[in-house]
């Protein structure tokens, strides 16, 4: 979908933050890693939260963070919406 | 907290930040809804125009955009200079202005996004944009700069309908009109219903979303409501397993009417009642015994109305 167009070549650095100090396993998952849980492992601070910055095209990305093997949405989301398995996830939007 | 978000930008200008590259097909319809009450300065509506005159030369997006004005409206200011001005220079030079009788705003709506529909296709998707907020301050005009991207998403992730979402205090009206009012009474009528759209939004009655065509094409051809058109837009959604998001677009408030908040709150809930009340009965009046769940759901709505009155009235009077 996203290469639907041509500005989404354009790419900006998108950083995550999801504070979940007790856990063990924080990544990040999205449409641009095919919702694979081990495709963007988050890095653990020593405030207890997880970070990531990754390169992502311009457009809208759905994603969600994978907490020890649970899908949980980002409270500082941009937006809302649902993926493909009907499951709720987080929006943002990159421009 | 920390905040997850896009890296920020350096020098990022209050414009519309992206403008959507050529769309393999379909385009976007601006429906702009022109206040009723004409403001004494042009400055939140100057910028408004401005975002419409910048969408007005992306033919390849976005269709030419469309502005409804009730007669009234225009009646009540024909011999003004300033309002002519504006019109002629600002609103006529970028959109087509539709002159309608409205009985309400929301037949407002009804109008500009059935015209706006007449003249898509299966692929497009149509934005409303409501004109009675207070787009030229600084806050308004970063809500500005992130309006597009409501269509963006319908297009982009196959949306049927994106709700936008404003921020306010919680000590707003409109916030107190929703959590007192309007999600006790959709929790009343619609019990599973109103679950799931507060896990898409807080702001059941937004003037902020857009539309996919289909979707619309739907809710055009059902009977329209005269009231609380979003919270009959997102039941309609819901029941019907449609693709739905909801995106923050900022903090901004709505241009002062005149009136007071109590008394305006007042009628908001009980225009929320009367619409679920019709709307639920629509679904139900073919059901077996469907009148007296009808009533016993209306004793328990007019004990939600009173309680959110009394608590507006706390709060509010």
């Amino acid at each position: 979908m996203q290469d639907r167009y041509s500005a989404h070549r354009n790419i900006q650095t998108a950083n995550f933050v999801c504070n979940a100090p007790l856990a063990k396993f924080v990544s990040l998952v999205g449409d641009f890693n095919r919702w694979d849980e081990t495709a963007h492992p988050m890095k653990k601070t020593p405030s207890g939260s997880w970070i990531l910055s990754i390169q992502l095209r311009h457009g809208h990305h759905r994603y969600a963070f994978m907490v020890d093997g649970t899908l949980t949405l980002d409270p500082m989301a941009m937006g809302i919406t649902k993926d493909d398995r009907d499951r709720r996830v987080s929006l943002m939007a990159l421009s | 907290m920390k905040r997850t978000q896009a890296a920020p930008r350096k020098g990022a200008s209050r414009k519309p930040a992206r403008i959507l590259p050529r769309p393999q097909r379909g385009r976007i319809h601006p429906v702009v809804i022109y206040p009723f009450r004409q403001p004494e300065h042009n400055t939140d509506l100057e910028k408004l125009y401005e975002l419409i005159g910048r969408l007005d030369e992306q033919k390849d997006v976005y269709a030419r955009p469309l502005t409804v004005i009730d007669r009234k409206t225009h009646q009540a200011n024909e011999r003004r200079k300033a309002y002519q001005t504006f019109r002629r220079n600002r609103v006529e030079r970028h959109s087509d202005v539709l002159d309608a009788w409205c009985v309400d705003t929301c037949q407002m709506w009804y109008t500009g996004l059935g015209t706006a529909f007449d003249r898509g296709g299966p692929d497009d998707v149509y934005w409303l944009i409501p004109g009675d907020f207070d787009y030229g301050t600084p806050v308004g005009q970063e809500v500005l700069s992130r309006l597009h991207d409501l269509p963006e998403i319908c297009v982009e992730l196959e949306q049927d309908l994106c709700i936008g979402e404003i921020v306010t205090d919680h000590n707003n009206s409109k916030q107190l009109i929703d959590t007192y009012g309007t999600f006790a009474l959709l929790y009343n009528w619609f019990p599973k219903e109103a679950e799931d759209i507060r896990g898409y939004t807080e702001r059941p009655r937004s003037e902020f979303f857009a539309v996919r065509h289909g979707f619309l094409r739907e809710m055009l051809c059902r009977r329209w409501y005269p009231h609380e058109q979003t919270v009959v837009l997102l039941l309609e959604a819901v029941l019907r397993h449609k693709h739905i998001s909801r995106f923050t677009v900022g903090a901004i408030s709505d241009l002062p009417e005149g009136r007071d908040a109590l008394a305006s709150a007042w009628h908001q809930v009980e225009r929320t009642e009367r619409v679920l009340k019709s709307f639920w009965q629509e679904r139900h009046e073919n059901k077996p015994g469907w009148a007296d769940r009808y009533r016993a759901l209306e004793a328990q709505s007019e004990m939600v109305v009173r309680t959110a009155l009394g608590i507006l009235q706390n709060l509010l009077g």
